[in-house]
């Protein structure tokens, strides 16, 4: 475990960025959004990083971040104020007053903009978050799994237009959300799972935050190109180096694959939906959501996204292990099965 | 009990028609032991060929496991019974490297598939005792050669052939004789690509053809059953041919009766006789042209020739229907008959008819015919003919071939026929030319003939014989000499082209 974080400023931004795009899974967003964001806010004052145990028992902490489509983000900036306002819906309809900042997925934008809305409250922000990756799902939680509920959840669109939802089960709030979202023109700021720092203190997935950071660090340092020395500085395993020989699109629900072939013939197929989901190396399958799967350019060393993918490239894949151990039974919520995928279970 | 088949082998079974490898085409040679149905294990699947369903490759990149549990497991081979194909590239990768073979079939009836796989990989007795008695049924209802080939095709799933020992085709397509089978032999034999049974003469006991059956490659089980299929089939070809064989006498004595019949009596033909012609469908009393068809070739005295097939064929694409052709042992007596006479260009447009028609016979064959004059009643048949006959003689007295002579209306195809056919001009003919005949100068026989019928011209003979026009002027110098003559004379130059034509050179 890495030293923990004590404030995040400007310098720290760059290693920010890149830990959550690694801890993305290929997945989570525009985080080159979020950096730009942080490097504006951040030279005017750092934000300070809690462990949720040093925090008084009762206090309140609500999970930020932004909800809706990539696609409109890539248009539209996301408003730090709007973050703050959903916050603040979601305190109200909880009554008490607001302690910290979490952050709901350390992989991906995300990570960037629980930052960004704790800067603009002047809050602390906790270290550490609810998935430890990045899910496309709200409900995969750490949280959820433990049987707390994400009510209240307040949306806030871009001209104020809120949207408080006090009380909705685990199960309806993804479809809730989205639809609101699109309602709110596809992306809306979002403040859910209002907690106590006791309740996240058990519950939550401590330190990723810190842990973020480092990976970020180890990674920036790290020689570009070779994946396997990449592999090890990460503290992840090497799976596999090859090119891209096939993409199949996802169909609907249906995971969609990447076929690589590398040396001697060998081959990988990686599934995947928003995030690179599986990798399954000569019919066996060598990583698994949970874990993070990170797939790297061989040439340019840069991680690739999903949408990223291209015929012909050289590509190198390597997991990393989860940030955090999950719950025997939780496989149904973040494991493979929770996104379709039916993997044989011979794993070695 | 023959060795178990391989993979490559049950692709090419009928049970699997339609069927594709998707990948790992290297393991074709493995052996198949068994056939499974895939239920979620591979509990002790060691060499088996196992059958998965659509529900097992969807999504398709459960084929991927399914692959590599299949090579650790040790099973021979993959077969998914699925909709369209589209496994993974990383499945056909992944089969490739591993070198199991990946197959493909798109049926809705996966037990009964497996029911037959099981009893073709654990049973063949069983699939052959299956044929035998399917092939018994379905041939014992049939009577033409081409329906007991097509049934025997059906049931043995193949190409069946009838073919003569020189590879030329009686019934089905052309198939390949392989030059190291032993053709000589009745014996059944395997060649590298292709099965052969002979068919047996039904009068006296020698070869009459084979039964042919190409294939590409094959179980020795397969082997087997095509093998007694083809001895099963062969007795109903037989029996068919005998038949054939009977009919074909029958009617030919009947007819060459019939018409020496009509030849004697004329216009006063007996009742049996009318009523026997009434009986094959000819008009005695309308009007008839006769049509005689010879050939240089010597022709086995076989009751359908090919060349009277095509003939009348051919002469059925101008339009013109033949009645009827017999054989009168020195060619073909044939005959055309209309209602009313015919018109008087038609005998031009007969003759341009018969040359097209002629042509396109193989020109080995020397085709010679005649065309006689349209002549009404029992007797006009019996003049026309005569006179084709009459007409194909001085055909047949041309130097090339295929030749047609019309008996035309100055009658002088008759005259010189009559010429030519009497004692008088053979015996002149015999004397006259006696110092050119014999082997060693039939050249010049030939020459003196070339040069008389090209009226004297050096040229054209040298042209017609291939030859320098030198060697004509030696030759008919030689000629003079042996002879004596004065090829200058008239009279002379006459009568030594009708006693070369008499000769027949």
């Amino acid at each position: 475990m890495p030293d923990p974080l004590r404030t995040i400023t400007a310098e720290r931004v760059a290693a920010l960025a890149a830990g959550a795009t690694l801890l993305g899974s290929g997945g989570g967003g525009p985080v080159a959004l979020g950096e730009l964001l942080l490097r504006r806010a951040l030279p005017r004052r750092g934000v300070i990083v809690r462990r949720a145990r040093d925090l008084p028992l009762q206090a309140m902490v609500v999970h930020v971040g932004v909800f809706g489509a990539p696609d409109v983000l890539a248009e539209r900036l996301i408003n730090p104020a709007d973050m703050a306002a959903a916050a603040r819906a979601v305190v109200e309809q909880v009554g008490g007053e607001l302690a910290a900042v979490g952050a709901l997925e350390i992989g991906g934008l995300n990570a960037l903009a629980a930052v960004l809305a704790a800067h603009e409250l002047d809050l602390p922000i906790i270290d550490g978050d609810l998935m430890g990756r990045a899910f496309p799902s709200v409900y995969k939680t750490t949280m959820s799994v433990a049987g707390h509920p994400a009510a209240p959840v307040a949306l806030v669109g871009p001209g104020g237009d809120t949207v408080v939802v006090p009380t909705c089960s685990d199960r309806l709030v993804g479809g809730l959300l989205d639809s609101a979202a699109a309602a709110l023109g596809g992306l809306a700021a979002l403040a859910i799972y209002p907690t106590s720092a006791a309740t996240l203190a058990s519950v939550g997935v401590p330190g990723t935050l810190s842990s973020c950071v480092s990976l970020g660090e180890a990674f920036l340092s790290a020689p570009a190109g070779d994946i396997p020395v990449l592999a090890d500085r990460l503290g992840g395993s090497f799976i596999f180096q090859g090119r891209v020989d096939e993409l199949r699109p996802r169909e609907a629900d249906a995971p969609g694959s990447v076929t690589l072939t590398g040396a001697g013939g060998s081959v990988a197929r990686i599934d995947l939906l928003e995030e690179f989901l599986a990798v399954t190396v000569n019919g066996i399958t060598l990583a698994r959501t949970p874990d993070v799967i990170v797939v790297l350019s061989s040439t340019s060393g840069a991680v690739v996204g999903t949408a990223q993918v291209r015929l012909g490239q050289a590509l190198g894949i390597v997991a990393l292990p989860a940030l955090h151990t999950w719950p025997p039974g939780s496989d149904a919520v973040v494991g493979p099965a929770a996104f379709g995928l039916d993997l044989d279970v011979v794993t070695r | 009990m023959s060795a178990a088949p391989r993979v490559a082998d049950l692709l090419l079974d009928p049970i699997l028609d339609g069927i594709q490898i998707v990948a790992g085409s290297a393991g074709v040679e493995r052996r198949v032991t068994d056939v499974l149905w895939y239920e979620g294990d591979f509990e002790q699947v060691e060499g088996a060929l196992m059958i998965c369903g659509e529900a097992h490759v969807s999504p398709p990149y459960r084929l991927d496991a399914l692959v590599r549990r299949a090579q650790e497991a040790r099973a021979a081979a993959l077969l998914v019974v699925a909709g369209p194909a589209h496994p993974l590239l990383s499945s056909m990768r992944l089969a490739d490297r591993l070198e199991i073979p990946v197959l493909w079939l798109d049926t809705r009836e996966p037990v009964r598939l497996m029911l037959e796989l099981n009893s073709l990989v654990r049973a063949p007795e069983t699939v052959r005792a299956r044929t035998v008695e399917r092939l018994l049924r379905q041939l014992a209802a049939k009577r033409s050669g081409t329906d007991i080939l097509a049934a025997a095709e059906a049931v043995l799933s193949v190409k069946l052939s009838l073919v003569t020992s020189d590879g030329s085709v009686i019934l089905g397509a052309k198939v390949d004789l392989d030059p190291t089978l032993h053709l000589d032999q009745p014996v059944p034999q395997r060649g590298d690509h292709l099965l052969v049974h002979p068919v047996l003469d039904p009068d006296v006991n020698r070869l009459a053809a084979w039964l042919a059956c190409p294939y590409d490659r094959a179980a020795d089980s397969r082997l087997d059953i095509l093998a007694m299929g083809l001895a099963m089939t062969e007795p109903f070809i037989r029996s068919w041919l005998s038949g054939q064989r009977t009919q074909a006498d029958r009617d030919s004595v009947f007819q060459a009766h019939l018409l020496s019949e009509i030849a004697a009596g004329r216009d006063s033909v007996s009742r049996d006789v009318v009523e026997g012609a009434l009986l094959l469908g000819w008009r005695l009393q309308d009007w008839h042209v006769g049509i005689h068809l010879q050939s240089d070739a010597p022709r086995p005295a076989r009751d359908r020739d090919p060349l009277v097939e095509q003939f009348t064929a051919g002469l059925a694409r101008h339009g013109i229907k033949i009645v009827a052709a017999t054989n009168r042992g020195d060619g073909w007596a044939m005959w055309m008959t209309t209602d009313s006479e015919p018109a008087p260009d038609n005998p031009r447009q007969l003759l341009r008819a018969l040359r097209v028609v002629t042509a396109a016979l193989p020109r080995e064959w020397g085709v010679t015919a005649g065309i006689g004059r349209p002549h009404r009643g029992p007797g006009g048949l019996a003049d026309t003919l005569a006179e084709s006959r009459d007409a194909a003689d001085l055909a047949h007295s041309h130097g090339f071939r295929p030749a047609v002579e019309h008996s035309d209306e100055l009658g002088v195809a008759r005259l010189l026929a009559t010429w030519q056919r009497s004692d008088v001009t053979r015996a002149f003919a015999d004397t006259a030319l006696a110092p050119l005949r014999g082997q060693a100068n039939s050249h010049l026989l030939m020459t003196l003939r070339a040069y008389l019928e090209s009226g004297g011209s050096v040229v054209l003979t040298a042209q017609a014989l291939g030859v320098h026009r030198n060697t004509v002027t030696t030759r008919v110098q030689q000629v003079r000499d042996r002879l004596g003559v004065d090829l200058d004379d008239p009279s002379q130059r006459l009568a030594l082209q009708v006693a070369c034509r008499a000769l027949g050179v």
